[in-house]
C-alpha cells in the first residue's frame, strides 16, 4: 500500500472534518476521494500533504511514518484547485522550483524541464508567465511543476473544479492518459461523480467526515454499501419501498408481471434520446422512469395513461435512508 | 456613473482645483521663489554653511536607519499579522496604528521619560555602559521609527492577503523550508507593496519634526536635523537658508512622489 492512512481526525473548532478515518490506497493507482462539498476530502488530502496537522491518526507513506514530518519533507506532490502558480516566474521557472531546491545541476534541470513542458503540451509557453496561459494550460503547469520532484505520490485537490466544462472533459481524459504513461501514485479529489467513475482506478466516498465505501467504479454503482453512496453516485427514485436507478424500472402498458404497480403517467419529458417519465402509482409513490425515445413511442407513454411499473430483473436497490444509518 | 450637468462639472473641478492651489500649490511654489529670490545665492550659501552640511546629513542618516529598521520590522510584522493566529493580535493591529493617530511631540516625550539618562526606565543603566540614547541619533532613529512604523506594513498586510497562501503551500510541498519560501515566493510577490512603503516611510522620516525635536536636544551643529534648522535658521533672521534648506526638502518629497507615482500601476 502506497498511502496508508490510519484513525485520522480533524476539527475546526466544533466542525468534525474528519472521524477516525481509516482507508489505504494502493500503489501506482489512480484514486478518487468523491463526495459532497465540506464533506471532508479536501482536508484528508492535505492532510496526507502535510499542509494540514491531524489531531489523531497516523499517515503512512510507501511504509514511512509522515505524521509528523513537515510538508516540505514528504516528497509529495500538490496540485491545487486554484492553480496556485508562482506569478513571478516563467513557466519554465515554475516547473523548475522544486528541482532548484534541491540544488540539481543546472544541465539536469533544464532537461527534465523539457521534458516534462513537452509531456504536459507546454514546450511553446516555456518563457511565458502564468498570467499569459488559460486556466486548463496553468493546471497543467501546475501539474507539471508537481511531477518534476519525482513526487512518491501525487495529490490533485478538485484539479479541474475552477475550468469550464469543455476544459474539464479534456483535462479529465488527459490526466487518465497521462497516469498511464507515468504510473504515479494518484490520488484527486473531486465532487464530481461522473469525473472519479470515468478517471479513477478506486473510489473512495466520503460523507460527513467518515468513509462510507471504498471500491472499484462498477461496483460501487452496482453494489452501492448504502442509500448515501447510491444516491451519490447517480440518480435514484423509489418504488415499493426501495430506492432504484430509474433506468432499472421495467414500464409497461399493460399488466404483464406480478407484482407491479399501478399508476398514472403525470409527467414525460424528453431530453436528447431519452424519455424522463413520472409515473404517479396508486400507492402514492411519485416513480421516475428513464427509458429511450423508441420505447416511450412503442408503449404510447403520454400524460394520463394507465401504465404499471416494477423493478427491472437485476437491477441494484437499497433500502431507503431509515434503513441504512449507520 | 452618475451624469452631472456642464456648468455643475466646471464648478466641481474649479472647486477642487482651487482648494489645492490655494492649500498646497501656491505656498510651496512661493517657497521655491523665495529661494530663487537672488539667483542661486540661497543655495551657494547654504551648502557652504557647515552646520547646514551637518544637519542634511544627519538627516539622512537618520531617515536611512528608520526606513531600514521599519523595513525589516514591518514585513515580519506584516508576515505575522496575516499569515499566524495567536494571542493579542488584535491588539497587535491596534497598536500599529497608534503612530497614525498619536502627536509625534508626544511620541517623543514618551521616549524621553523612558530613555533619558537621569531618571528614566533604561535610560541611567544604559547610559552607564556607554550608550546614549536620548539627545543622540539613536534616540532620533527610534522616534523617526516609532512615526513611521504603519507605513511599511499597512502597506504589505492587504497586499499579503490578497496573494494568499497558495503560492507558499505550493513551495513547502515542492520541498522548500521556511527561508527559501519567504525569499523565492512571499517576498517576490509583496515586493511592491514594500518599495511603496519604503518610499513612503523615507518621506515621512525625512520631514519628521515634532518627535526629534524632543528627543534630539536641538543642539546646531550636532543634533539638529534638516527639519529643525528650518525653523531655528527662520527664527534667526537667517531666512535665505530656511527657504533654501525647504527647498531640498520639497524637492526630496517631489523626487518620492515621482517614483511612487511610477510604481503605483504595476503594482496595481
Amino acid at each position: 500500500m502506497s498511502i496508508d492512512v490510519s484513525g485520522i481526525t480533524k476539527k475546526f473548532g466544533d466542525f468534525v472534518a474528519l472521524d477516525d478515518v481509516s482507508v489505504s490506497l494502493p500503489t501506482g493507482q489512480l484514486t478518487a476521494l468523491l463526495g459532497p462539498s465540506g464533506g471532508g476530502k479536501s482536508t484528508l488530502l492535505r492532510v496526507i500533504a502535510g499542509l494540514e496537522a491531524a489531531d489523531a491518526g497516523r499517515v503512512t507513506i510507501e511504509g514511512v511514518d509522515a505524521t509528523r514530518l513537515p510538508a516540505q519533507k514528504r516528497n509529495v506532490g500538490f496540485v491545487f484547485q486554484h492553480y496556485a502558480v508562482f506569478k513571478h516566474m516563467t513557466v519554465a521557472k515554475n516547473v523548475a522550483f522544486g528541482l532548484e531546491i534541491r540544488r540539481k545541476p543546472k544541465a539536469e534541470i533544464a532537461a527534465r524541464v523539457d521534458e516534462l513542458l513537452r509531456l504536459v503540451h507546454l514546450s511553446q509557453f516555456s518563457h511565458r508567465l502564468p498570467s499569459q496561459l488559460s486556466g486548463g494550460q496553468r493546471q497543467r503547469m501546475a501539474l507539471a511543476r508537481a511531477l518534476a520532484v519525482e513526487p512518491k505520490v501525487l495529490l490533485l485537490d478538485e484539479p479541474f473544479g475552477a475550468l469550464d466544462a469543455k476544459v474539464r472533459k479534456e483535462l479529465r481524459d488527459w490526466l487518465r492518459r497521462l497516469h498511464d504513461e507515468v504510473h504515479v501514485t494518484t490520488v484527486f479529489v473531486t465532487h464530481d461523480q461522473e469525473e472519479a467513475m470515468e478517471v479513477a482506478d478506486e473510489i473512495v466516498v466520503i460523507n460527513d467526515g467518515r468513509v462510507e465505501q471504498v471500491g472499484t467504479p462498477d461496483q460501487l454503482y452496482d453494489e452501492p454499501a448504502n442509500d448515501f453512496v447510491m444516491s451519490f453516485l447517480g440518480e435514484v427514485t423509489t418504488l415499493g419501498g426501495v430506492l432504484l436507478r430509474p433506468h432499472d424500472v421495467h414500464i409497461s402498458a399493460t399488466p404483464q408481471l406480478a407484482g407491479a404497480a399501478e399508476g398514472t403517467v403525470a409527467r414525460v419529458l424528453r431530453v436528447g434520446f431519452e424519455v424522463r417519465v413520472n409515473v404517479l402509482t396508486d400507492d402514492g409513490e411519485d416513480v421516475l422512469v428513464v427509458l429511450t425515445r423508441a420505447h416511450a413511442r412503442q408503449l404510447g407513454i403520454e400524460p394520463g395513461a394507465r401504465v404499471w411499473v416494477t423493478p427491472a430483473s437485476g437491477a441494484t436497490t437499497v433500502p431507503p435512508m431509515e434503513a441504512a444509518v449507520g | 456613473m452618475v451624469e452631472v450637468s456642464t456648468p455643475v462639472r466646471w464648478l466641481l473641478r474649479l472647486a477642487a482645483t482651487g482648494y489645492v492651489f490655494f492649500l498646497v500649490a501656491w505656498p510651496v511654489a512661493l517657497v521655491v521663489r523665495q529661494t530663487f529670490a537672488d539667483g542661486l545665492d540661497n543655495l551657494l550659501a547654504t551648502f557652504d554653511d557647515p552646520n547646514v552640511v551637518n544637519a542634511l546629513e544627519l538627516t539622512l542618516v537618520v531617515a536611512c536607519w528608520a526606513v531600514v529598521i521599519n523595513t525589516l520590522f514591518g514585513v515580519t510584522i506584516s508576515v505575522l499579522l496575516v499569515r499566524y493566529e495567536f494571542p493579542g493580535k488584535r491588539l497587535l493591529s491596534a497598536l500599529i496604528d497608534l503612530p497614525l493617530s498619536v502627536s509625534p511631540v508626544v511620541v517623543g516625550l514618551a521616549l524621553l521619560l523612558v530613555y533619558n539618562g537621569r531618571n528614566g526606565w533604561f535610560g541611567p543603566s544604559l547610559e552607564d555602559n556607554g550608550f546614549q540614547i536620548i539627545f543622540s541619533t539613536p534616540g532620533m532613529v527610534m522616534a523617526t521609527c516609532f512615526v513611521a512604523l504603519p507605513l511599511v506594513i499597512r502597506e504589505v498586510v492587504p497586499t499579503l492577503t490578497e496573494v494568499g497562501d497558495d503560492q507558499e503551500q505550493a513551495a513547502r510541498s515542492l520541498g522548500a523550508n521556511a527561508r527559501q519560501t519567504f525569499w523565492r515566493i512571499t517576498l517576490p510577490s509583496i515586493k511592491w507593496a514594500v518599495i511603496y512603503g519604503v518610499v513612503l516611510s523615507l518621506a515621512r522620516s525625512l520631514g519628521e519634526f515634532g518627535a526629534v525635536k524632543i528627543v534630539s536636544g536641538n543642539v546646531t551643529g550636532s543634533t539638529q536635523t534638516a527639519t529643525l534648522m528650518v525653523e531655528a535658521k527662520y527664527q534667526n533672521f537667517q531666512q535665505g537658508t530656511a527657504y533654501a534648506t525647504s527647498f531640498l526638502l520639497i524637492l526630496v518629497s517631489i523626487a518620492c512622489l515621482v517614483v511612487v507615482a511610477l510604481l503605483r500601476p504595476k503594482h496595481q
